[in-house]
């Protein structure tokens, strides 16, 4: 057992592999937040006159509000006037109209991570909006969408060209009221995604995002809002590598789906933002507010995310189940390693007939990590039939760490059917001994067993993400192997 | 968290005035204890639903209606008695607080067991004082909780049990807590500690009682020592009237190797709540059995912590509730695991029947676990009668009514007949069988 204790010991001890910075002016304004500030942001970004008053209110709001205390997590206090609430990339106010004209760093940046924008977009097929700092520099096979109807932009671009769409669909999910950290952002918001699908359409290819954390001291405020019509399908693509750093720094960002009749999407997400040195000093501290509502009959939304980075995660992806026949799914592997915390489960909300859900959620705790899943299944009055499943699955590695369930169910309705399952263990030194004594080593068994654990998971992403997870969860717990 | 709460000034006027609750030849240890615990409640008063540990209890009624304090009674309604009394047991009664001699029978009980009402304790010898002593506030960790320092400050009796080492006692004790005042909003504060030494087994009862459609607050703490190799059994079948308030409290500490089984049995009350916390040490086994049937305006809270501190304990936690009208039932489990609890075997279930569309069950099964090697699971299931069982009861000739009332007492008939001592399993299914009111269901059925 030493030998493979020195090994969890290798592995733990792994260097984040993307951790370098990128060499990049930035365009930042000075740490700092009041109504100024905002209105400086607004006007930058060349906003209308409502998305202002909007933000205002948010703010307005969000001075009123306390910070929340409830999650499973620890943090010192952030000085959210220390804060810098606005960078853009230099080269950005030039306004590149194709890959050659953007910053050849950043280009280099995506190199560094094994994400070849010319390569995605002619291999896989995926259009890449990419998000380095706080503005778009990049959008790819945009025409080919607007083919389809289909729009995929950034926000700010959104707000410029289809201002109604936004107008009509922004905060209708997540208000601008919602909680402490959606008020700082529907404030402060720097950019981020818009899709619109319309009537009908099935997106001809998966839509993804990158997102890079860069500039130091700068808050990320991102905003993503999805809206699938009538009929419609969707699959996005969320993915994000940071660079090392010792500053903590936060991401507050929110994204609201919209889903009508018969309409389905499908939000994928890897996290891996850095996740601070292995005395825990440094790492992102990721607090989102992600929710959707299926707004139709028959809409389906499906939640899947791979969290392995970030000092800290507080997040929980939600469904509002309005339609009847609705159908929400959250599937996610959660791992924490080092001073990781990890405070993240979902949220389903049954109000229509015959709606039904299923949470299956894998953790992961190595090193001190303190993994918490945290979820509410709420039934309400006129929710007959509703239907929920429940798996939460814990694994230990190692007897610093801690996993942690908090599931909350509340029902009101008596022809709704609820089960709830958790377990918690750890790998078995006869699984690994099965594993060793036919030649493979302690490393690549405990990967194996790890991936094994999280497969019902990963068997939900789609096939380039899934490896892209697979890889991922071996190299963060390499050498980890319990 | 902790939620500032201010504390109701009714509430707080009792603890400062009352004086007629305190026992007789009180210690001055016990005085001073009393007015740390007053002190405390004035600060911090009873709890709001904004702490997250009573997020699905509201106990504004209980501080609206200004319950006073009730005196000691000399008559007590004999139907009521032998209702409350099972047979084969020690007795000791407590009516509306208070100790009743006359109505107690400790006859036949061997010398090794101490059985004694508290408000006899500072008459009684210099051991039974420490003893005493020592146990009181010993066990419970929470001392900030409202209804425990209300209790302490202001508690007028309870039982004192101590069963000596190697000692089993051949008879159950029942503890019988019966409310006798109609109409009078009145409050008893009982505190009930139970000492099982090394290598002793017992079965202790408590039972809650009071007067049909009479409205009252019964506000109990019990603290339990099982000490190592010690076997105690304790059950607490809270049956009281339908309007009145019950919250109480079962604090035990397990030493190593020890077994402890704790059965909870909720039919009565407007508004319930059941506070069982256990603390296990090496090696122990902790048993909780729960069972809950909800009707009418009832709400109904389970609350469990089980406390898993050292390596080899065991523990098994099996609640089942039944909600009809516009009833609520809650219930909040928590295991927590310490870093050196290693092999802990751990298992929580939870199994909720909802009857009816104003119903409603909240569930919060939490598991916090900070070692690695352990086996924990907990399951919870919310949910309705099998169609397919009713439709098979009916085509055999049941109605609808009585196949639905078959099902549901099936269900909960499953934790009554785990119950070994015959008298109280009789008495567990009588209170059940008189939340099925169709005349279809019958004990000789059973």
């Amino acid at each position: 057992m030493s030998a493979s204790n020195e090994n969890i010991k290798d592995m733990i001890g792994q260097q984040y592999k993307d951790g370098f910075v990128t060499d990049v002016e930035s365009d930042s304004f000075a740490p700092g937040l009041n109504e100024d500030v905002i209105r400086a942001l607004s006007a930058i970004k060349k906003e209308p006159e409502f998305l202002l008053e909007w933000r205002l209110e948010a703010y307005r709001h969000w001075l009123t509000m306390e910070h929340p205390e409830w999650a499973f997590v620890e943090f010192p206090k952030i000085d959210f006037q220390e804060i810098s609430y606005y960078s853009a990339p230099k080269s950005m106010a030039d306004g590149p109209q194709s890959l050659d004209e953007v910053d050849p760093k950043l280009i280099d940046t995506y190199n560094k991570l094994g994400i070849p924008l010319e390569e995605q977009m002619r291999l896989a097929g995926v259009a890449v909006d990419a998000v380095f700092d706080s503005v778009s520099v990049a959008t790819t096979f945009k025409e080919k969408l607007y083919e389809a109807g289909v729009i995929f932009c950034s926000f700010s671009e959104a707000v410029k060209e289809h201002p109604e769409l936004i107008k009509q669909y922004l905060g209708t999910v997540v208000s601008q009221y919602d909680n402490f950290y959606a008020a700082l952002n529907a404030a402060v918001f720097s950019d981020g995604s818009f899709v619109y699908i319309p009537k009908g359409v099935r997106c001809p290819m998966e839509l993804s995002t990158y997102f890079r954390i860069n500039a130091a001291n700068t808050g990320q405020f991102e905003r993503t809002l999805i809206v699938a019509e009538e009929g419609s399908h969707v699959s996005y693509l969320e993915g994000c590598t940071a660079p090392m750093r010792d500053e903590n720094q936060l991401h507050a960002a929110v994204v609201e789906l919209v889903i009508l009749k018969d309409a389905e999407i499908k939000y994928s997400t890897v996290q891996n933002w850095y996740p601070g040195d292995e005395n825990g000093l440094g790492g992102i501290y990721n607090f989102v507010t992600k929710r959707a509502e299926c707004r139709g009959d028959n809409a389906k939304v499906s939640w899947t995310q791979v969290e392995t980075g970030s000092a800290i995660t507080w997040k929980y992806p939600s469904v509002i189940l309005r339609g009847d026949h609705s159908v929400g799914e959250f599937y996610s592997v959660a791992l924490t390693n080092n001073y990781q915390q990890a405070d993240t489960g979902t949220k389903m909300i049954h109000l229509g007939k015959n709606t039904s859900s299923t949470i299956i959620s894998k953790g992961i705790s190595a090193g001190h990590g303190q993994n918490t899943y945290r979820g509410l299944v709420k039934i309400g009055r006129k929710a007959e039939n509703a239907r929920n499943f429940t798996q939460c699955d814990s694994l230990l590695m190692g007897d610093q760490c801690g996993a942690h369930t908090f599931p909350y169910i509340e029902t009101k309705q008596p022809s709704a059917t609820i089960e709830h399952e958790a377990s918690t263990s750890k790998i078995s030194e006869d699984q690994l001994f099965y594993c060793m004594q036919r030649g493979i080593s302690a490393e690549d068994a405990v990967s194996m067993i790890v991936n094994g654990f999280c497969k019902e998971v990963f068997k939900e992403l789609p096939m380039e993400f899934a490896v892209e997870a697979q890889a991922l969860l071996g190299i963060s717990l390499e050498g980890s192997v319990g | 968290m902790s939620v500032t709460h201010l504390p109701n000034t009714h509430y707080a006027g009792l603890l400062a005035t009352a004086t007629t609750s305190k026992i007789e030849a009180e210690a001055d240890w016990l005085t001073s204890l009393r007015e740390r615990a007053a002190a405390e409640f004035n600060v911090a008063g009873f709890p709001s639903p904004r702490d997250e540990e009573w997020r699905y209890t509201n106990i504004s009624a209980i501080e609206k209606s200004q319950f006073s304090l009730s005196e000691k009674t000399a008559e007590v309604d004999q139907a009521l008695l032998d209702e409350a009394l099972l047979e084969g047991c020690y007795h000791l009664v407590f009516v509306d607080g208070y100790y009743q001699p006359k109505h107690s029978s400790l006859a036949g009980l061997a010398d090794a067991v101490t059985v004694l009402p508290l408000s006899e304790v500072f008459t009684g010898s210099k051991e039974q004082q420490d003893l005493f002593k020592s146990l009181l506030d010993s066990v419970i960790e929470e001392h900030a909780q409202g209804f425990i320092n209300f209790n302490t400050a202001l508690f007028s009796d309870g039982a004192l049990v101590c069963i000596s080492e190697n000692t089993v006692v051949d008879k159950p004790i029942q503890l019988a807590f019966i409310s006798s005042q109609d109409g009078a909003l009145k409050l008893s504060n009982c505190r009930n500690l139970i000492y099982a030494m090394a290598s002793s087994k017992a079965t202790v009862f408590e039972t809650y009682t009071g007067v049909a459609d009479s409205c009252y607050l019964t506000n109990v703490v019990t603290e339990v020592v099982v000490e190592p190799n010690a076997n105690l059994t304790h059950s607490r079948l809270q049956a009281e009237s339908l309007k009145a308030y019950h919250i109480g409290g079962v604090y035990t500490r397990l030493e190593n190797n020890a077994i402890f089984q704790q059965n909870n049995y909720t039919f009565g009350a407007v508004l319930s709540r059941a506070e069982i916390h256990a603390n296990l040490s090496e090696a122990s086994d902790c048993t909780l059995d729960g069972l809950y049937i909800g009707c009418d305006h009832q709400h109904m809270d389970n609350h469990t912590r089980v406390h898993h501190n050292q390596p080899h304990a065991v523990s098994n936690e099996f609640y089942k509730g039944v909600m009809d009208d516009k009833a609520r039932g809650v219930f909040q489990g928590r295991i927590v695991v310490a870093e050196d609890a290693q092999k802990t075997d751990a298992t929580m279930n939870n199994r909720n029947l909802l009857l009816s569309e104003r119903a409603e069950i909240d569930t919060k099964p939490q598991l916090e676990i900070y070692a690695d090697d352990v086996k924990c699971a907990h399951g919870v299931t919310v949910g309705q009668l099998d169609d397919t069982a009713i439709f098979y009861l009916r085509s055999r000739g049941a109605d609808e009514q009585m196949a639905e009332n078959m099902l549901t007492f099936a269900f909960a008939n499953e934790m009554v007949e785990r119950i070994s001592f015959k008298p109280l399993r009789f008495k567990v299914l009588d209170e059940l069988l008189k939340r099925f009111p169709q005349a279809g269901m019958k004990k000789e059925w059973l």
